[in-house]
Order: C-alpha cells, then sequence, then structure tokens
C-alpha cells in the first residue's frame, strides 16, 4: 500500500516536471497566447487588488522612506544647487540653439523628440517577484494602442520598453531586466554606447562600450541616442532622459570602456508610467 | 490530508490570494531597498500540512499562474516551486514538527533554495548582463523576510485547511465532550 503511494507520488512528480519542460518549449517557440488569456482574464481583478491595497503600500512606503530620507536630504540639496546652475545654461543655448536653427532654415523640425507619440497612461498593477526578473504588468494594452516595443517613461525619465501586449494588459520589460540594452548617448560630449543594467542591482546601470576618444565625466546627463540608419531605427525616440553618470574614472573607461549611471526614474517605485505609442519605425 | 472537493476549493483559494497579494501589494513594496516574497513560504506551509503531492501540485499551479499573470516564460517558476513544495512535504513526510518556529525555519530556507535555483535555471537559459554582488543581500534579506512572514502564514494557512488536517480531526476526537451544567 505504501509503496503504490510513494510510486503513485513520483508518477505525478516526473509529469510535472515533464510538464514545466513542455511549457518552457511551448513559451520559448513564441507562444504567448495561454498567458495572454489568463492575463486578460484576471487583469481587472489584478487593478481592484492594486488600487484596494495602494495605502498599505504607501503605508510601508513611507516607513522605508522615512529611513533613507537623511541621506537624500543632503545629496538632493547638492543635487538642486548644480541643477540651478545647468538650467540657466541650458536656457541660454535654447535661446541660441534657436536662432542659429532659425538662421539654417531646420526651424521645421521639432527639437522635441516626441511630439509624434501619442502618451497613453496606465497604472503598473502587477510586478515581477524575483530579482533575477525585472518587469512590471500595466492596465493598457492592445485596446489602448499600446505595441511591442513601445517606450514606456515616467515622470523623471526612461522605464522600458513594452516586451508583450494583450488586450487589456502589457508587460514592461524595465530598464534592469537582463535582457534590456538602449543605445544611449553622453550629454553634452556626445560619447555613445549601450545602457545594460546590473542584474540585482535596481539603482545603477552600466553605460558599455564607450568611445574611447570621448571622455565622460561625473553628473554628466545620459539620454536615449534613438539612431536611425537604413531601414532600422531604435526602439527609442531620441533624447529621453535615461539617468545621470555617476562614477566614471578614466581607468575604468580605458580599460573595460564602460561608465556608472543612475537611473532618473525610480524603477522600484513605479506607479503611473506613460507609453509613447504611435509614432514612425520605419 | 483528506482531500474533499470543499478542501480543493479552499487550497485553490489560498493559492490564487496568494498569487495576487503578491504582485499587488508585497512586489510592490520595498523593505530595505528589497521586495519579500510570499510565495515560496506559501508552497513551503502547503507542503508542510498537506505532504509532498500537495506541495508539489500547488508549486505548479502558483507558479503556472505567476507566469501566465505577468506574461512571462512559462515553467520556470513552475518548476522552482514545485521542487520546493515537493521537498517540503517530504520533510513533513520524515520529521514531526513539534516546535513552532520550525515552519518559519524552513519557510527561510527554502525561499533561500528556491532563489538561487530560480537564478540557476536563469543563468542556464542565458543572463545577458552582469551579476552585481547586491544580489546576496537581495536574497539574505528575502530569506529574512520569509522567516517573519512565514510564521503567520503556517498559521493562517493551518487554520483555513484544518478541517482535512488528520492529526487536528485526531486531536478533537479524542478531546472529552463538554457537559454542561457539570
Amino acid at each position: 500500500m505504501y509503496r503504490k503511494q510513494v510510486r503513485r507520488r513520483r508518477a505525478v512528480l516526473a509529469l510535472l516536471v515533464v510538464g514545466s519542460f513542455v511549457l518552457l518549449t511551448l513559451t520559448y517557440q513564441g507562444s504567448h497566447d495561454l498567458q495572454s488569456g489568463v492575463s486578460t482574464i484576471f487583469s481587472p481583478v489584478q487593478s481592484v487588488a492594486d488600487r484596494a491595497l495602494k495605502p498599505a503600500r504607501d503605508l510601508v512606503d513611507w516607513f522605508d522612506k522615512t529611513f533613507d530620507a537623511r541621506g537624500e536630504n543632503s545629496r538632493l540639496k547638492s543635487e538642486l544647487a548644480k541643477t540651478r546652475r545647468q538650467a540657466v545654461a541650458g536656457q541660454v543655448a535654447l535661446q541660441e540653439n534657436a536662432q542659429l536653427r532659425k538662421l539654417l532654415k531646420l526651424d521645421r523640425d521639432s527639437p522635441l523628440v516626441y511630439t509624434n507619440y501619442k502618451e497613453v497612461t496606465s497604472r503598473v498593477i502587477a510586478r515581477s517577484p524575483t530579482v533575477w526578473r525585472s518587469s512590471v504588468t500595466i492596465d493598457a494594452g492592445s485596446g489602448d494602442g499600446v505595441r511591442v516595443d513601445d517606450a514606456v517613461i515616467s515622470g523623471d525619465g526612461l522605464v522600458g520598453r513594452i516586451a508583450s501586449v494583450g488586450p487589456g494588459s502589457s508587460q514592461v520589460m524595465l530598464l534592469t531586466d537582463h535582457a534590456s540594452g538602449v543605445t544611449a548617448k553622453v550629454l553634452p560630449s556626445g560619447a555613445q554606447g549601450v545602457v545594460k543594467p546590473e542584474v540585482g542591482n535596481p539603482e545603477e546601470l552600466i553605460l558599455d562600450f564607450l568611445s574611447s576618444t570621448k571622455r565622460v565625466h561625473g553628473g554628466q546627463t545620459v539620454v536615449t541616442a534613438g539612431w536611425r540608419a537604413q531601414g532600422f531605427a531604435s526602439h527609442f525616440p531620441p533624447g529621453l532622459p535615461l539617468g545621470e553618470v555617476t562614477n566614471a574614472s578614466i581607468v575604468e573607461q580605458e580599460a573595460s570602456e564602460q561608465v556608472d549611471v543612475r537611473p532618473y526614474a525610480d524603477l522600484r517605485n513605479l506607479d503611473l508610467v506613460q507609453v509613447l505609442t504611435g509614432g514612425s519605425r520605419e | 490530508m483528506i482531500l474533499t472537493p470543499k478542501i480543493l476549493a479552499r487550497i485553490v483559494a489560498t493559492c490564487l490570494i496568494g498569487v495576487l497579494l503578491q504582485l499587488s501589494f508585497f512586489s510592490q513594496i520595498e523593505l530595505f531597498h528589497v521586495s519579500p516574497d510570499i510565495l515560496p513560504a506559501l508552497v513551503v506551509c502547503l507542503g508542510l500540512l498537506g505532504g509532498s503531492l500537495t506541495g508539489a501540485v500547488s508549486g505548479f499551479a502558483i507558479g503556472f499562474f505567476v507566469d501566465c499573470l505577468l506574461v512571462e516564460a512559462l515553467g520556470i517558476t513552475s518548476l522552482v516551486l514545485l521542487g520546493v513544495g515537493y521537498l517540503a512535504g517530504l520533510f513533513r513526510e520524515r520529521f514531526e514538527i513539534h516546535s513552532t518556529v520550525l515552519p518559519a525555519l524552513l519557510c527561510m530556507g527554502f525561499t533561500l533554495l528556491a532563489e538561487l535555483g530560480f537564478g540557476l535555471i536563469q543563468i542556464l537559459l542565458g543572463l545577458d548582463a552582469p551579476l552585481s554582488v547586491l544580489i546576496v543581500r537581495d536574497l539574505l534579506l528575502k530569506s529574512v523576510y520569509a522567516f517573519f512572514l512565514g510564521w503567520p502564514l503556517y498559521l493562517l494557512i493551518r487554520r483555513v485547511l484544518r478541517p482535512a488536517l488528520v492529526e487536528e480531526s485526531t486531536v478533537r476526537r479524542r478531546r472529552a465532550p463538554t457537559v454542561l451544567g457539570a
């Protein structure tokens, strides 16, 4: 009797393990219909749960942020002073730029980067529980005009891109996901590279494959490069703020052609995001 | 565990609520920069109370449901959680649990094991970015949170599944009937 039970138990276990591998194989063959179906059914429930649990989440966040606030205060003060200086310099540069564009008859092209895009505002309703994946689910889908590879931004900057779309919800691959890579450039030097994450560290990104001819310094701004060549284009429009260079030692730049970047967007605490839909993708 | 349709419904409801709570609440909060993960602890509790088969099946189902809701690659979370549930159930079948701290300690250990297992599968499937040392902090803190959350979770699930638990029903039968007015 006991042996029969053990045999049955092992058979079920083997069946479940085989089932897991079958599911894995199906997914890697590109079939997402099952997930989309289940996600569509449960996204209203998730939306309700998300809204109902928001006060409790805010309470926990308040405790967590209170711990960090003291250290952050002094950092923000110094950042504010620096930003004031940059804002003044920026205004002068904008004025100069407008005059030069007029002179060169370039004023028909808008200097703003995503004027051609329609912004779809949506709420984050679920988040991946493990550190090995970095993705969130939002309550906007193909019904709202969202498409795969659309850029996703928050009030602070780029957050990621749409990885898969269902009728009423979409999955956003965050910048910190191991499969993420964004072509970016450093302002004002213009040095270009690819922003990649470091798995397990949501507060730092790496700007890799930097050109060794242009020096990058700490505090410089990193924006999306948004390249376009021979019919191919980057998923992201140019000029979206990405982050700030934090560590840019000359030794590291020369040895590994990379610098550390702190993302502007708080990728750990996302509540509302915007999807940039439409735009040209030729 | 005595599995009746009513108990099965309770297990399914527990799994659904657990997954929704994880994705909508625990994954979106942070304590010391790390989010708690209650799913391995939930599977461990079901395994400890229901045995290896219940643990494995509920682990597989929870993993499948999570991957579906997050539109992630199916099978990875299922594989990890079914292993955790089976091992927790096997532990229950081999050893007696007398201490109230033991389930919480097992939740802690199995959460660490689940995260390491998940990482291993992810590395085998291909990890396109370098690993940060901060991942160690994340794994350890997740395990510590599982200890503190596993404790009430075990008591709660034991209460939900009480009619199905063999030991609990034996205890109830052994208890002397109360005679009113004696």
